[in-house]
């Protein structure tokens, strides 16, 4: 009862986000918006346990103070090995990011983007080299005042990634960013901007994750995807955060007249997950296919609310969200197709499916409907199942030995999702992903 | 090594219901048996007794293969170790090829080491050939196992595995029920052909309710169970009796035995069948 108790500095305040806003140099108005998102946090109340949205993701003895804000900076460093293995060959992406610790150690693109007016950089760096781009796109899609956490986000996010495709040009190769953390019991908050100006198209990877460390690490990221009319975005946001990150995310796009936007989420890591997905569907002819592939063991809880809302006439919107999940993890989806008055010929597709592996784990699913348009086509489904044992006792007979079965199984699971991700190297990993989580503790 | 099948009064119960009453049967190399019988006589259940359907529960008898107890291993140690049946009602697994599934089990079939697969081109090659073989349209390769497949395809996808698993022992449950007499040809051909393939090593075990599919599969013999045991056995012409009149005759036969078995009677035999006391 004597042992000392460890020392919990009171890491956030104002004066923090003067500091951190002028030791990146950044514009006056970039710290007038961080300011006024502090206000925002001071204010608003952390999330209860009564509110719906939070209702099966238990925050309690989340201390918010007690984890320090990682800063940005540009250093020469290598990156370390678990990053490099992340990442996976450089040369399959004509632009690469890798941050370690907030610390920006690798950055290139390829000359004929940088030449074509792609810019792919850091969003600290953007700030002051495209001033008006950040400024005019920066938290316009996701607000500092949303909730305390987004509001923590947007006063005190830094480094993060800036991307922005010119009108009319077209990157076949993705641009790829590569996060490690190294450094736990911090709080490392990112922000994704991705800007695709009209008729453009861009593929956005980003691949995170974490050394296993025991303090709890928190990661509060948000990601704003604009594209422009007629643009096609492909985002790929796959998570193998350590055992002790905590992840309140959100992934939100608005989409223009005729875009098309691609999410694939792939969560592995962290000990909780609370994101967001969310697309607002604003301009006639757009159509946004969200996809999500999630595989939770141990005590791991996945919280996904997802977000489908048609704005306007003639759009589309295609979910896919599949989940394994074993020993005691968890997993909660909530998702919402809303289609507004006037979005007639709405055609809003919702498919949540899980499958069990042990008795302890659990999945709940939690469709919702809010229709106000009166000619649209809109389904949605949710199942959780388990293994079938007539397939593996199928499976066995042919000679394969029951985990190789099981293994099968769970991969044809999955087979659903991997038919609609047109990358291969992103199908590689997640089914890599998967293969490590089979063999884990079993 | 000559595989043998060696099955002595084997009882089998699904749920609560008693299937298998005392069945016994040897299917040794080289053999080629028919077991035939009306619907619900229990020739299924046999077929899924022998690769060790868990929904099936044996409560006695033995089964030797290959001088092993058969009933101690586990469904995937008997496929790795010849056994092979070619399912009445394959399952589907959605998301599954049937390239990815073939290239496992042939890899497990031919000892490959846990995680190991045969190489992509060996492996190309052999499933080529077979598909040629058995008249099968490739695209099957490419599809999940059994997902949205006819009930012909579903047959010739297990006749196609067979030919890649190339069993000792193979066992074919009323894989012709279902069939057009054409496919039915096919599928007998394909069946003689690995028969010979195996240098006439094969032993193959034909459950069907019809006598038809003998016409393309000579066996070599045959055997009529009701009821949970094989009332009588004989050569290929009893196969050509039962298509002429049926299981009728026998089945007053059987009626007749099972009467005075029941009664504690004498008589273990009527014309035909025979009682086999254990």
């Amino acid at each position: 009862m004597s042992e000392p108790q460890p020392v919990t500095t009171t890491t956030l305040s104002r004066d923090l986000v003067v500091r951190q806003s002028e030791a990146a140099g950044e514009p006056a108005w970039l710290l007038e918006r961080r300011l006024a998102a502090w206000e925002a946090f001071v204010r608003l109340p952390l999330p209860q346990p009564s509110d719906e949205e939070w209702r099966r993701t238990d925050l309690s003895g989340l201390d918010l103070d007690a984890h320090a804000p990682l800063a940005f900076a540009a250093a020469k460093s290598k990156p370390p090995a678990p990053l490099m293995a992340l990442v996976g060959d450089p040369a399959q992406a004509a632009g690469l990011r890798l941050v370690v610790d907030g610390l920006q150690v690798g950055e290139r693109v390829a000359t004929e983007l940088a030449r074509g007016g792609v810019v792919f950089t850091s969003l600290s760096a953007a700030a002051r080299t495209h001033p008006d781009l950040v400024q005019e796109h920066l938290g316009s899609v996701v607000r500092g005042d949303e909730n305390k956490f987004r509001a923590l986000h947007a006063a005190l996010w830094s480094g993060g990634t800036f991307l922005y495709v010119p009108r009319g040009v077209e990157v076949d190769l993705p641009l790829v960013v590569g996060t490690w953390l190294g450094r736990e019991g911090v709080a490392y908050m990112p922000h994704t901007l991705v800007v695709a100006d009209e008729q453009s198209r861009v593929t956005l990877v980003e691949l995170a994750g974490s050394a296993p460390g025991k303090a709890r690490t928190l990661v509060n990221h948000a990601v704003e995807l604009i594209p422009r009319d007629g643009a096609q975005v492909r985002y790929v946001h796959l998570q193998h955060w350590g055992p002790s990150v905590w992840e309140l995310g959100i992934v939100r796009t608005v989409l223009a007249r005729d875009t098309t936007v691609s999410t694939v989420m792939g969560a592995f890591g962290g000990a909780l997950v609370k994101t967001n997905v969310e697309s607002r569907l604003v301009g006639p002819g757009g159509t946004s296919e969200m996809l999500g592939v999630l595989f939770g063991d141990g005590s791991q809880h996945f919280d996904y609310h997802t977000l489908q809302e048609h704005a306007a006439p003639n759009t589309t919107s295609d979910l896919l969200y599949k989940g394994a999940l074993k020993d005691q993890a968890r997993s909660v989806f909530a998702g919402l197709i809303r289609a507004d008055y006037g979005a007639q010929k709405t055609n809003a597709f919702q498919l949540n499916r899980n499958l069990i592996l042990s008795d302890g784990a659990r999945a709940d699913s939690m469709p919702k409907l809010e229709i106000m348009a009166n000619d649209l086509r809109c389904t949605h489904g949710a199942s959780t199942s388990r293994l079938n044992e007539d397939q593996i006792f199928y499976l066995m007979s042919r000679g394969l030995p029951r985990p190789v079965a099981v293994r099968m199984m769970v991969d044809g699971f999955f087979a659903e999702i991997f038919d609609r991700i047109p990358l291969e190297t992103v199908r590689r990993r997640l089914s890599e992903a998967i293969a490590q989580k089979m063999v884990m503790g079993t | 090594m000559a595989a043998e099948l060696g099955i002595t009064d084997l009882w089998a119960q699904v749920e609560d219901k008693v299937i298998l009453k005392g069945a016994s049967l040897t299917v040794r190399s080289g053999e080629i048996h028919a077991l035939m019988g009306p619907n619900g006589s229990g020739k299924s259940t046999l077929a899924n007794v022998l690769m060790g359907n868990p929904f099936y529960q044996v409560i006695k008898g033995e089964v030797l293969y290959k001088g092993e107890d058969l009933l101690a291993m586990a469904p995937d140690e008997r496929a790795r170790k010849g056994l092979f049946i070619a399912f009445q009602y394959p399952v589907s697994i959605p998301g599954v090829t049937m390239a990815s599934f073939l290239r496992t089990a042939v890899s497990a079939r031919r000892g490959y080491e846990k995680d190991q697969l045969m190489s992509l081109a060996e492996f190309q090659k052999l499933v080529r050939g077979k598909v040629e073989e058995l008249q099968i349209d490739p695209a099957i390769l490419g599809r999940y196992v059994n997902e949205g497949f006819s009930g012909g395809e579903k047959k010739r996808a297990e006749i196609l595995q067979m030919a890649v698993l190339e069993p000792e022992i193979a066992i074919m449950d009323e894989t012709d029920s279902g069939l057009d007499v054409d496919a039915v040809k096919i599928v007998a051909a394909g069946v003689n052909r690995m028969y010979e393939h195996s240098g006439r090593q094969m032993g193959v075990l034909v459950i069907t309710h019809y006598p038809r599919i003998l016409k393309y599969i000579r066996p070599t013999q045959v055997h009529v169970m009701f009821d949970g045991r094989i009332v009588t056995s004989g050569d290929a012409e009893l196969a050509d009796e039962l298509d002429r009149i049926g299981y009728d005759g026998i089945r007053a036969q059987y009626e007749q035995v099972a009467a005075e078995v029941a009664g504690e009677g004498e008589v273990r035999s009527a014309g035909k069948v025979f009682w086999v006391r254990h």
